[in-house]
């Protein structure tokens, strides 16, 4: 998506606008931005590049029939769709039912991601920090994130304390967020 | 802003849908009741979305797109709504209408007892009908551009801006009306924002005055249960923002 969102006039929100009442090439705009994102969250938790693209097609399928779910005044929608491709991806890994209404997702995230050159150099950042993490909780949060395990099944995995886990996810979670608000 | 620390772990695994049982239940009833966690939660979607970005890279086939622009082409039409803030109206007043078809055409055959419970309910689908109708002609009213507004000053002071919002907790419900408004700068609008008692500001909703300075917000989407400690305008990008980058135009009262 790099690069995409920057040379393109209509903002996220109007073109949700417009899907509301049926805009197909508002659509079209969006998956360009946005598809490259939902499609490497999804495979990246599926390891399957068909099992990725049915991914891909529910989430915009959803954006779509219910463009109210997403509320641009309390979220940025890259981070949005990001979540929720990584939601429904764990879902389908685990073989269980959507369990979680998009309408109850609100993300907050700043700045917004969208613009080409900040996308990359946020990009950097968040790989530089994940990099710097120690091994174990680095291992621990993307297990969490990316293969959906929960804290006792981490525990379980690794042999170590169940606090130790969550305290694990939560402070890696918290260096994410510090190197954007320092 | 501070979150509840003994939530904080805890707070971090519901984010990542890792919560289960009475665990979740626990977190769910004080999200319930918690803006600083609400927010605290978005705040770490916002993290994970960022540790979901690290995964990008590989692009979708062109067959993706092509998938997806033809299932669109097959979903049933979309009508054009005049306006956003009607949705859930048109939703109320075809419900009851299919709802009373569906029953007229089922209890079309039965006894007689069937047939009194459709008439009752057609009384009562009715009187529904009525109240919404009058309801909605009271919304027009507020909003319509024919509306005449009057601003009643003492004396003869110039007629100053003004805003007044109207706000039930329990519902989440706000209207919001204003005159005398001056215009927004170009690519800008206002933003009105609730103000909570504790925690941060929440985006209650975007509007540009019309010729005549006159502006309406009408049920914004909001958390509820938030207790409001006043209400602001603020001039912000035409799009929006998640939190106030600008000094309050206007800032009010409880009242």
């Amino acid at each position: 998506m790099t690069g995409a969102a920057s040379n393109v006039v209509s903002t996220d929100a109007t073109l949700v606008s417009a899907i509301r009442s049926g805009d197909e090439q508002a659509m079209a705009q969006l998956y360009e931005r946005y598809s490259a994102i939902v499609y490497s969250v999804a495979l990246r938790v599926l390891g399957d590049t068909a099992a990725a693209e049915d991914i891909l097609q529910e989430v915009f399928m959803q954006l779509w029939r219910t463009p109210g779910g997403f509320d641009s005044n309390r979220g940025s929608l890259p981070g949005w769709l990001a979540v929720i491709a990584r939601n429904r991806a764990i879902d389908s890994l685990r073989k269980r039912r959507a369990e979680t209404d998009i309408t109850d997702v609100v993300v907050s995230i700043e700045p917004d991601l969208a613009g080409g050159a900040e996308w990359s150099r946020a990009l950097e950042k968040i790989r530089s920090v994940l990099a710097g993490m120690p091994s174990l909780q680095r291992s621990a949060l993307e297990m969490a994130f990316f293969q959906g395990l929960t804290h006792s099944e981490i525990a379980e995995k690794t042999g170590e304390p169940l606090g130790t886990i969550k305290t694990r996810i939560r402070t890696g979670i918290l260096s994410l967020r510090k190197a954007f608000n320092p | 802003m501070s979150i509840h620390e003994q939530f904080a772990e805890d707070l971090s695994l519901y984010a990542l849908g890792a919560l289960e049982g009475e665990e979740r239940q626990v977190v769910e009833r004080h999200l319930d009741e918690c803006s600083a966690c609400r927010h605290e939660l978005e705040k770490l979607r916002g993290d994970l979305a960022r540790l979901a970005f690290s995964a990008s890279g590989p692009r979708p086939p062109a067959r993706s797109r092509e998938r997806l622009m033809a299932a669109i082409a097959k979903e049933p039409r979309r009508a054009q709504l005049p306006r956003a803030r009607w949705a859930w109206w048109n939703v109320l007043g075809w419900a009851a209408a299919v709802t009373a078809i569906l029953l007229a055409v089922l209890f079309k055959e039965q006894n007689s007892e069937l047939r009194q419970q459709v008439k009752e309910f057609e009384t009562s689908s009715a009187q529904q009908d009525q109240q919404l109708s009058e309801a909605k002609q009271l919304l027009t009213a507020l909003t319509s551009p024919e509306a005449v507004h009057f601003t009643l000053v003492a004396g003869k002071a110039p007629p100053q801006p003004q805003g007044k919002a109207i706000y039930v907790r329990s519902s989440a419900t706000l209207v919001f009306l204003a005159s005398n408004l001056p215009p927004v700068p170009p690519q800008k609008a206002y933003e009105l924002w609730l103000i909570p008692t504790t925690g941060e500001p929440i985006p209650a909703g975007l509007f540009k005055p019309d010729a005549r300075g006159a502006a309406a917000v009408i049920r914004p989407p909001l958390p509820t249960g938030v207790e409001a400690k006043t209400f602001a305008i603020t001039i912000e990008p035409e799009a929006g923002s998640s939190r106030p980058t600008s000094v309050p135009v206007m800032v009010g009262s409880g009242g």
